[in-house]
């Protein structure tokens, strides 16, 4: 265990004077940032624990915007019936983390601050067009999750600044969504592939917004602009994914290590992606398999 | 590093330790309060849950807790669980079931089960399951352990 000196933060205003005072390293619910302190692997000798602070813990609707405080566990929002019903790929994905353990303490903000590749729910916020509030002393940021993630366990986020709150627009009925992760079994397990999808359809049944995004196949979860544009102004349906499968293609580049190669990854990743189209077409009232 | 001092209310009592600032809540229980219930097995990884205690109501890892996070929470470790010298009823059903071998694995799965019943009195299999899918277990199987919180939720439901 590496050495550290510990500050708790119970307020917003205690947790921007600790980092100010002593250039800390926040962690939240610990379950990334413990495993790696355990193996001297977390670049910080201050940290201060933010998990405590309940102004960072909500789930809000404000007409079709949802927003999800930083601190917000995975069981938190398995519990809400509001997420069920606006992002069913977020519950799918939060579903999948490691096991209840996990799920009571591990949070939505330090899933995004520990920019996994193969973290759970990235791809299925991307699917969302998430936003992520960046915070500190001196102000509030907004970006799309996209720009917040900048490589492979790497955040954008300056000295000083928090993850606060995490957010994005349900999109119009019929619409859906879906998360698909491939992994050697249910629980406690990473990510081999994973991918999520959300479609929006017009009246006359056409993709009005169609969003791909994929897991475990890049150096950070990663949109599908090539999949997304296959899919925009078409017919739902087994031809239009299978086309958008291929174009994802283009867009990843998987490695080879000890849960699978690089070829089982793209193999795996074009076969889920058209699973996962079908699931947000079927969320959204669509036929399978037609 | 500077030490910290931090009260934890176990199993009912509060115990407050000045303890080192990297120390983790398991090992904050096991070397400073002396609860050797809750097991070190997967090296701080949180992949076997042996450590498994109920923090607040909730099942963690306590290997993935900083004890410095714990402190003012309430915490049940598996020495709190017999109550008046009577085994709770989900100890009594592991050996009865005969879901214990080596035990190392038994305090976790006994609190993580412990934890689900405590909001779930009368689960399906699929919860217990879930229930018990992040403690590992390699020498009894889950089999007998999952009947073990089957015949402990029968039973608690005729206590009440």
């Amino acid at each position: 265990m590496q050495e550290i000196d510990f500050y708790r933060a119970d307020s917003l205003d205690d947790l921007y004077r600790l980092l100010a005072e002593t250039g800390g390293r926040v962690i939240a619910g610990g379950t990334d940032a413990l495993v790696q302190m355990q193996r001297d692997a977390f670049p910080a000798a201050v940290v201060i624990d933010a998990s405590r602070i309940a102004d960072l813990r909500y789930i809000r609707e404000d007409g079709d915007r949802i927003e999800i405080g930083a601190l917000t566990t995975y069981a938190d929002l398995l519990a809400s019936s509001l997420v069920r019903r606006a992002a069913p790929s977020l519950i799918a994905a939060a579903e999948t983390v490691g096991a209840p353990q996990t799920r009571a303490r591990g949070t939505l903000g330090g899933n995004i601050a520990n920019a996994s590749p193969a973290g759970d729910t990235l791809p299925p916020l991307l699917a969302l067009d998430a936003s992520v509030t960046l915070s500190s002393a001196r102000g509030v940021r907004v970006l799309p999750l996209g720009e917040v993630l900048c490589g492979s366990r790497q955040t954008c986020l300056e000295p000083g600044e928090i993850i606060a709150s995490i957010a994005f627009r349900r999109l119009p009925d019929p619409s859906g969504s879906a998360f698909i992760k491939l992994s050697n079994r249910r629980g406690m397990s990473i990510a081999v592939v994973s991918v999520a999808a959300a479609l929006a359809l017009d009246a006359a049944g056409r993709i009005v917004e169609g969003r791909v995004a994929l897991g475990a196949v890049a150096p950070t979860a990663v949109r599908s602009p090539a999949a997304e544009s296959a899919l925009a102004g078409e017919v739902p349906g087994a031809e239009t994914f299978r086309r958008a499968a291929r174009a994802a293609l283009g867009d990843i580049a998987p490695i080879g290590d000890v849960r699978a190669t690089a070829a089982y990854r793209r193999e795996a990743a074009a076969r889920l992606v058209i699973r996962a189209l079908n699931g947000a077409w079927e969320h959204a009232g669509g036929r399978v398999g037609a | 590093m500077k030490p910290i001092t931090v009260t934890l209310i176990v199993n009912g009592e509060p115990r407050t330790i000045t303890t080192e600032p990297n120390k983790t809540l398991l090992y904050a229980l096991r070397d400073d309060l002396g609860l050797y219930g809750a097991k070190d097995a997967c090296g701080g990884e949180g992949e076997c849950g042996a450590c498994t205690v109920i923090l607040d109501g909730e099942p963690v890892n306590s290997c993935l807790v900083l004890a410095g996070q714990a402190d003012g929470c309430h915490v049940e470790t598996i020495e709190g669980l017999a109550a008046g010298g009577q085994l709770h009823p989900l100890q009594r059903a592991f050996v009865e079931t005969g879901a214990v071998q080596c035990g190392f694995c038994t305090p976790g799965a006994i609190l993580a089960a412990k934890a689900l019943l405590d909001r779930a009195p009368d689960p399906t299999d699929d919860q217990i399951r879930e229930a018990l899918s992040g403690n590992l277990c390699r020498c009894t199987g889950y089999t007998k352990m999952i009947a073990a919180v089957r015949r402990a939720a029968e039973e608690m439901s005729h206590v009440r």
